[in-house]
C-alpha cells in the first residue's frame, strides 16, 4: 500500500536570526538557535509542509522534537504555538514529545516552555534545563 | 555636523549602547542585535535582562521594518526612516527607545493596545497575551500583532507618545524600561 510521498530530510543551518533546523522522518526533529526571520511565516513555510506531510504519512514508532530555542521575536512565539497545535493534534494517536531545553541562566526561555506546557494539555513538553 | 551636541544628547539620555536612525533593514537588525550581545557580555548584564533587552529592540526595530515596507508598497509619500536606542537609565535599569513617523490611521490602530497593556497587571498581560497568540486574530502577513504584548511581559514600564508634526503626521515615541 502507497501511503504517501516518501520523506525526505529537511536540513537548513542556522543564520544570525533563524535557528538551525533537522527534520527527520525518522522521527527525529531538532530547532536550536535564535529566531527573528524578516518574515517568519515564508521562513517557516517549507517546516510546517514537512511536518503536515510527515503526520500525514505512516509514521515512526515515537517522534522527538529537541526545541533549543535562545530567544525569539513575537511572530516566531505565535508560529511555535501553531506548530505546536499540528503536533497535539498528531499526538492524540502516535507518541510524540517535545524536549524544550533551556539554559539554566535563561529564565525567559523557561518561562515561554511554561507558557507552552499551559496551554498544550494534551501534548507532552518536558522542560529540560541543560547541564 | 556638530559632534559635541549629538554626544550632549547622548549623555542626557544616559549611557548609550547603540544608537541609529535612517532606514531600517532585517540585516541592519541582525548586526545591530548582534552588537547589543557582545555589549552585553563585555559589561555582564545578566541573560535574562539581556534577552528581553535583544527581543524588545527585534520587535520595535521589526515593526519599524515592517511599517515602512508596507507604506513604501502602498505608494505616495513617506519618510521611512527610524530611530532606535538602546541605553543604560537609572539605578539598574536599562531601555529601548525608537521613533518613527505615522499617520492619524495608524495611531489610531496602535493607541488601543497601548491603553490596553497599560491598564494591564503582569498576569492580566501573560492572559491577554497567550489570548491573542492562541486566537490568531488581529495577525497579518508580517507579523503576529502581539509585537506590543511581548514587549510588555518583557519590561518593567512603557512610556509612549504621539507628537503631532502637522499634516496628519505624528512622531510616535516609544520608550520601554527593563530591570
Amino acid at each position: 500500500m502507497i501511503r504517501g510521498v516518501v520523506m525526505e530530510k529537511l536540513q537548513l543551518e542556522a543564520t544570525q536570526y533563524t535557528p538551525e533546523i533537522n527534520l527527520d522522518p525518522a522521527g527525529i526533529m531538532a530547532f536550536s538557535g535564535k529566531s527573528y526571520p524578516e518574515n517568519t511565516f515564508d521562513f517557516y513555510q517549507p517546516v510546517m509542509e514537512w511536518l503536515d506531510q510527515y503526520f500525514a504519512n505512516e509514521l515512526p514508532k515515537r517522534t522527538v522534537v529537541n526545541m533549543e530555542i535562545v530567544y525569539f521575536n513575537s511572530s516566531s512565539s505565535k508560529l511555535f504555538f501553531d506548530m505546536f497545535d499540528m503536533m497535539e493534534e498528531a499526538s492524540g494517536e502516535h507518541s510524540l514529545e517535545v524536549n524544550w531545553i533551556y539554559d539554566p541562566e535563561n529564565e525567559s526561555a523557561r518561562e515561554a516552555g511554561e507558557d507552552f506546557i499551559e496551554d498544550f494539555e494534551k501534548l507532552t513538553i518536558n522542560l529540560i534545563e541543560k547541564g | 555636523m556638530d559632534i559635541k551636541a549629538i554626544e550632549k544628547i547622548l549623555e542626557a539620555d544616559g549611557i548609550v549602547f547603540l544608537t541609529y536612525g535612517g532606514f531600517i533593514t532585517q540585516s541592519l537588525i541582525a548586526g545591530m542585535t548582534d552588537a547589543l550581545e557582545r555589549e552585553s557580555e563585555k559589561k555582564d548584564i545578566n541573560q535574562r535582562l539581556a534577552n528581553n533587552i535583544f527581543v524588545i529592540f527585534i520587535e520595535l526595530s521589526q515593526n519599524m521594518m515592517n511599517y515602512s515596507k508596507s507604506r513604501e508598497n502602498a505608494g505616495g509619500e513617506f519618510d521611512p526612516k527610524g530611530l532606535i536606542m538602546v541605553g543604560k537609565g537609572e539605578g539598574d535599569s536599562y531601555y529601548v527607545l525608537s521613533q518613527n513617523i505615522l499617520d492619524s490611521g495608524d495611531r489610531d490602530k496602535i493607541l488601543p493596545k497601548l491603553e490596553e497593556i497599560q491598564g494591564l497587571d503582569n498576569d492580566g498581560l501573560k492572559r491577554r497575551y497567550r489570548e491573542l497568540r492562541k486566537s490568531g486574530r488581529d495577525s497579518h502577513g508580517k507579523g503576529a500583532g502581539i509585537g506590543f504584548y511581548e514587549i510588555a511581559k518583557r519590561c518593567d514600564q512603557i512610556k509612549y507618545e504621539f507628537i503631532s508634526i502637522g499634516d496628519d503626521k505624528f512622531y510616535f515615541q516609544f520608550k520601554a524600561f527593563v530591570k
